[in-house]
Formats: C-alpha cells, structure tokens, sequence
C-alpha cells in the first residue's frame, strides 16, 4: 500500500514537472487581470442567474456566484477573493433578491449567502497559495540539484580540480547573475571588491575559498551561503580527493617501473656478470688440469685476461649508470678537443682497429665539456654500433655547425623499428633484434651514453631506417646558446 | 685409456671460452668432449658423434636449451645436463620436463659437474635386466620388493618402496616434485608437494644414515634424485 503510494505520488510528481498546471505557476497574473476577471465572472453570474430563475427559486441560485469566487481567490489570492465574494453578494442582492434594484441588507439570508462566499474564498485561496508555496520550493530544489550537477560536471570531468576551478567559478557567476566570481584553493583573504566565503571540507579544515564581488545584495548572499557554499564544499573535497588518488597511482606506477627496473638489474647482474664469470673460473680448473698442453694454456689464459676485462668493463657500465641515475655524475667542463675524445674512445673501443672509420673537419671548434665524460659516452655509442654493425665498418662523422658541433655514429646494422627508437635509451632496454642472439650487450650502453651527453649540456638522438643502419647523433650547442638555454 | 675409447659427451655452449676450458676438464677426468656452439650443431653432432652424455647451456641463439633437450629426447635416451643461471628457474624446470637429467647452475665447479655426468652415466649403464640396484650399503631388489641396508631388511611401506625405487631406476637423475607425484601417485596429486615431502622424510628416517642423506639428495623447489 504504501509502495503503492509513493509511486502514485512520483507519478503525480513527474506529471507535474511535465506541464506545470496554471495554478501552481510561481509568478502570480497581474492584480489588474484579476479585478478584470473578478467583475467579468460576476456580470456573467449575475447574467446566467436571470434564465435560471425560470427552473429554481432565485434565493437558491446564489451558488452560481461561486465558481466566480473560486477562481478568482485560487488565481489572486484572498484580497481579490474577498472582494469577489462582496462584489457576488452584492450584485446578487441589487438584481435577484426581492426587491429588485435595492440593497436589502436586512434579511439573515443575505448574510449567510456573503459569509458562505467569504469562507470559500478564505479556504480557496489558503489551499492555493500552498500550493503554489510548494511548488515554488520544489521548483528551487530542482534549480539546487541542476546547480549541484552542473558545478559536479564541471568540477569532476576535468583532469585536475585546479584546471576546473575557472570554469566552475563562471558557472556560479552565472547563475546568480553576478559579473564575477572566483575560486581558489587554500585560503585567500577578502578585500574591498571582493568578499572571500571559507570552503571547508567534512573536517571543518577550509580547502578553497570562493570570491564573490562585495556588492552582492542580500538574497545572493543567501543563496550563496545556503547552496552554493555547501555544494561547492562537497564538490571540492571530492575533487581533491580524486586529485591525490591520481597522484598516489601515479607514484605507484613509478614504483612499478623502478621494480622493473631492479629486477632488470638483477636479471643483468645475475647472467651479464656471471657468464664472464663461469668462463673465469672454468679456465682457472682448466688450467690446473694435469692434461693441458701449452696451447691450450695460452688459450685459456687469454680467457682468464678477457673475460676479466669483460667483468671490469660491466662493472664500470653499472657504477656509470648508478651514478647519473643518482645525479652524482657532475662534470668538470673545460675547453675540449672533440678530436682527442673521439680518438680516444675508438681505443677503448677498438684497439688498433680499423673497424671504426673517423672523421673530424679541420676547423671544429672545442666543446665545454667534461673530456673523461665524454670519453665514455662515444665508448658505448661505438660499442652499440660496432656490435649492430653486422661486421661493417662504423663511420664516425664530427663537423661544425656554426660554433657548435654535430658528432655522427652511424653502423650498417639491420635498424631500429620506429616502434622501439623512444625505448632504446632505456636502460637494460635490448632491442628485438638481439633475440636472435641474446644477452649480447648490457643493455645499458645507450643509457650511459645519453646520461653523460646530457650532462654536458649537448643531445643525443637517434635517426634509423630498417634496413638500412643507424646513426646516433650527438648535437654539442653553441656554447652561447647554451648559456642562455 | 686411448682417445677413441674415452666416452664422448656432446658440449653446447655459445660461449667459446666454456667449450675451451670443458674440453680440458672433461679430458682431464676421462672424457671426450664434442663442443658445438649452437643448438642447431648439438643436435647434428649428436646424431653424427653419437655421444654418451650432453652438456647442455640454457640460453642459447637461435633454438635454446629447452628446445635442444626435447628434440635430443625424441630419438635418444642419452642422459643430459644443463647449464643454468640463478634466474633461470622455469627454464630449469621447462628443461627437466623437456628431457633433461639433471642441472648445474653457473658458475660451475668442474667436479661438480663431473660428479653429476658420472651419476647420469651409472644409470645407462645399469643393467635395466637386472632386478637389484645396489648403491653404498644399500640394496634394492626391485623384484622382491626388499630394501637391505648393511645386508639387514629395511621395513618400507609400499608407497615408500615405489618411491624409492622410482629414484633408484633414475639414478643420478633429478626428479622433479611433479614427475614423482605423478609416477608414483598418479596424475591427479601433481601439485601435492606435501604428500612427497613427509613420504621422502618418512624414507629418509629408514634408510639415510644419522649423520646426513646419502642416497636421497634435495634440489630445493625443484626435486629429489638418488645419488648412490
């Protein structure tokens, strides 16, 4: 029964919000209208009581009166209902009620005929301003949740609450018609112009304050300090909740990622330094085998030399890059010679090879940089080239440009997939190609090098077409630029 | 012992200083080595040299060591070690359930490495005719089912002596948690890992001797093998 009726009363209430009856219209019909209608329905009462007369005794028809009285106190309101009801006894009494064109106020009939129009018009007008009452506080109501709604979609659908405080400050603006408003995070003080409204969250800690002009009248301040303030309130706490939830997700996925790449390094450390490793100590056994020919000793102790530098050489890769990633890789930059470091690094590389192919022009001009830095980023720029290079030469390629300086590193190699260029400088990044034969480089050569290039205040990319080789190309500014960059 | 008479073993490792140094161990300790340095060579070499063992690396270009194991395990019985990492678990494991015998992980010591090679050895060589198994004290007769250690019967309840002597017919053989359950209990207890361990303790208390196992060797998270 009473799920029954609260259905009917949402039905009636849904059906109300469709079309809207006249009667329950918020704004009132002029007080003009109503006196038109008042004297209108009379003289048309007054009118219809004459061919009536013929079927009922005229004391008996003063009820035609009543629709007059009705409408006009539901519509106007008891002031013009009242005068309705006299006007109704009046002209009742001067045209119908015997004598006809007098007012005989003496007979006790004619007082109850005026008191029954006065407590219609009394009860009329009370059941219909009512309801008009409650029509116009439902009406407010929906304006506050349309408010609420509108300034949640606002508040909510950017991606951060202070991109979206702007807009939602505009939509307050609007609808209480003021020129301006503003919110703010944190508090910020009123001044002459403006008045500052405390937004606090459930904790009673204010989060926000919202600016107003301070000419705002009486029923603005109202509405701000019953609707929009709490509104905001609510809104705003959510917003910076979902702010420091963003965040907290955020970290997390960089907490993710540097387990990634811990566990990399453990992956790294675990096959990278035990593979050298395993040779080491295999030739050490070997080599105190009772069997083992001179041959084989050489060979075995050229083991022991090689797979020892490879174990140094991985080692100082994993302190390079634990270095820059814990920003303890500062450069002491002086005057460099280009040449001096590119020579140099070959000869880590590459000692006594002609596998790596130099070029310097005559005029390049010296670069500020860190020269031992430097050394170690071509290193393992040439070492990445040479491995990818499929047994071709490398072309190493130094030229000025303006006073700055262009160095080119390019192999022959199979190319790196567009797909995969942004990854590579990752470290213990390995590109696809070396699951052919994996496991070939750290993984940490390319990370090393463009920390150190970018230490020195120069930028290191890469341009690479499959199929058709690689180049790294490391651009030294001109050290004005640089200065003011 | 002459050169040709030696047992060969088939080495697969992309590394040539490990081939080097195996070659010399492995002649060093009576053994023939046949390197290859890719999967693809191992498994050509194997059909070509017919070797008695293989050494085999996990990571390997080209077909890895896995896959090297399941293919050898499609024609020949020959028993296999691979050469593993720490970090390499599931391919351990993989290569256990493609074939494998037994593992050493890197950086290995070179006795190790042939004491295992000798252990995988003795189970070829083993008569599979020959109903008894005798290892250090202790012998089995699969036939009668009767287990003497030091020449005195040892009691052992039936799923004790299936387990036993499951180990014993794959000696030097690492058996997996998953492969003992399955064998001795059946397929469906594959993951009940609990079961296998308080039988192997209940085993271990019979027959090993007070001061250590002897014969049942653990391989932690991985399985048991009998090393007598």
């Amino acid at each position: 029964m009473a799920r029954a009726a609260a259905g009917r009363r949402r039905t009636l209430r849904a059906m109300a919000d469709r079309a809207r009856p006249l009667l329950l219209r918020t704004q009132r019909p002029s007080t003009a209208t109503g006196l038109a209608v008042a004297v209108a329905a009379v003289v048309a009462a007054t009118a219809l009581v004459y061919p009536l007369k013929t079927i009922a005794p005229e004391v008996s028809l003063g009820v035609v009166y009543l629709p007059a009285v009705l409408l006009v106190s539901a519509y106007w309101g008891l002031g013009l209902g009242l005068l309705t009801s006299l006007l109704s006894a009046a002209a009742f009494n001067f045209f119908h009620i015997p004598p006809v064109g007098h007012f005989t106020i003496a007979a006790g009939r004619n007082w109850v005929a005026l008191g029954a129009f006065f407590i219609v018009a009394a009860v009329t007008s009370t059941v219909a301003e009512l309801a008009r009452a409650r029509a116009l506080e439902a009406e407010s109501r929906r304006r506050e949740a349309d408010l609420a709604a509108n300034l949640a979609r606002s508040l909510l659908a950017g991606t951060s609450t202070s991109e979206a405080l702007g807009t939602t400050a505009r939509r307050v603006a609007e609808v209480l018609h003021l020129p301006s408003a503003a919110i703010e995070l944190g508090a910020v003080p009123g001044d002459r112009r403006r008045l500052a409204l405390a937004l606090r969250d459930p904790q009673r800690d204010q989060i926000a304050t919202l600016l107003v002009p301070s000419d705002a009248d009486h029923q603005v301040r109202e509405r701000l300090r019953t609707q929009i303030v709490p509104a905001l309130e609510a809104l705003i706490a959510v917003a910076l909740q979902r702010d420091r939830m963003q965040v907290e997700a955020v970290e997390t996925e960089a907490l993710r990622r540097s387990d990634d790449v811990k566990t990399a390094l453990l992956r790294a450390v675990s096959h990278d330094l035990r593979t050298p490793l395993t040779g080491i100590v295999a030739a050490g056994h070997a080599l105190g085998a009772h069997s083992v020919t001179d041959r084989e000793r050489d060979e075995l102790s050229a083991t022991v030399v090689t797979e020892g530098q490879r174990l140094s050489s991985l080692v100082d890769k994993l302190l390079d890059l634990s270095r820059l990633q814990a920003g303890r890789a500062e450069p002491r930059r002086q005057w460099t010679s280009l040449e001096d470091v590119l020579l140099a690094a070959r000869e880590a590389v590459a000692p006594g090879s002609g596998r790596i192919v130099l070029t310097v022009d005559p005029d390049l001009p010296a670069v500020l940089a860190d020269a031992a830095q430097l050394e170690r980023a071509f290193a393992n720029l040439l070492e990445n080239a040479r491995r990818y290079s499929s047994g071709l030469p490398v072309s190493v390629h130094a030229r000025a440009s303006g006073s700055g300086v262009v160095v080119r590193v390019a192999d022959r190699g199979p190319g790196i997939p567009a797909a995969e260029q942004p990854r590579i400088f990752e470290p213990f990044y390995r590109g696809s190609a070396d699951g052919q034969r994996p496991w070939t480089g750290s993984g940490l050569g390319l990370a090393i090098a463009k920390g150190f290039v970018e230490a020195n205040g120069a930028r290191l990319t890469v341009e690479s077409l499959p199929g058709q080789g690689t180049s790294f190309v490391v651009t030294f500014p001109e050290p004005d630029a640089e200065v003011t960059a | 012992m002459s050169e040709a008479s030696k047992p060969k073993v088939l080495v697969c490792d992309d590394e040539i200083q490990i081939l080097r140094a195996l070659r010399v161990i492995l002649r060093d300790t009576g053994f023939q080595s046949v390197p290859a340095d890719s999967g693809e060579e191992a498994l050509d070499l194997a059909a070509v040299e017919a070797p008695q063992a293989a050494i085999i690396d996990l990571v390997l270009p080209g077909i890895d060591g896995v896959e090297v194991c399941r293919r050898l395990r499609e024609w020949s019985q020959m028993p296999i070690i691979v050469l593993s990492a720490i970090g390499e678990e599931d391919a351990k494991v993989r290569a256990l359930a493609a074939g494998a015998d037994d593992y050493v992980t890197k950086p290995f010591g070179p006795r190790e490495l042939v004491a295992r090679l000798e252990a995988v050895l003795r189970r070829v060589r083993d008569d599979p005719d020959d109903a008894v198994i005798h290892s250090d004290g202790l012998d089995i007769d699969l036939a009668a089912r009767v287990v003497r250690r030091d020449g005195a019967e040892v009691h052992l309840t039936p799923t004790e002596f299936d387990l036993l002597g499951h180990l014993a017919r794959n000696r030097g053989r690492l058996m997996t948690h998953r492969t003992l359950l399955a064998e001795v209990w059946g397929p469906q207890y594959g993951d009940d890992t609990q079961v296998l361990r308080a039988h192997i303790a209940n085993l271990r208390r019979k027959i090993e001797p007070a001061e250590g196992p002897r014969y049942i060797k653990t391989d932690p998270g991985v399985g048991y093998r009998f090393a007598g």
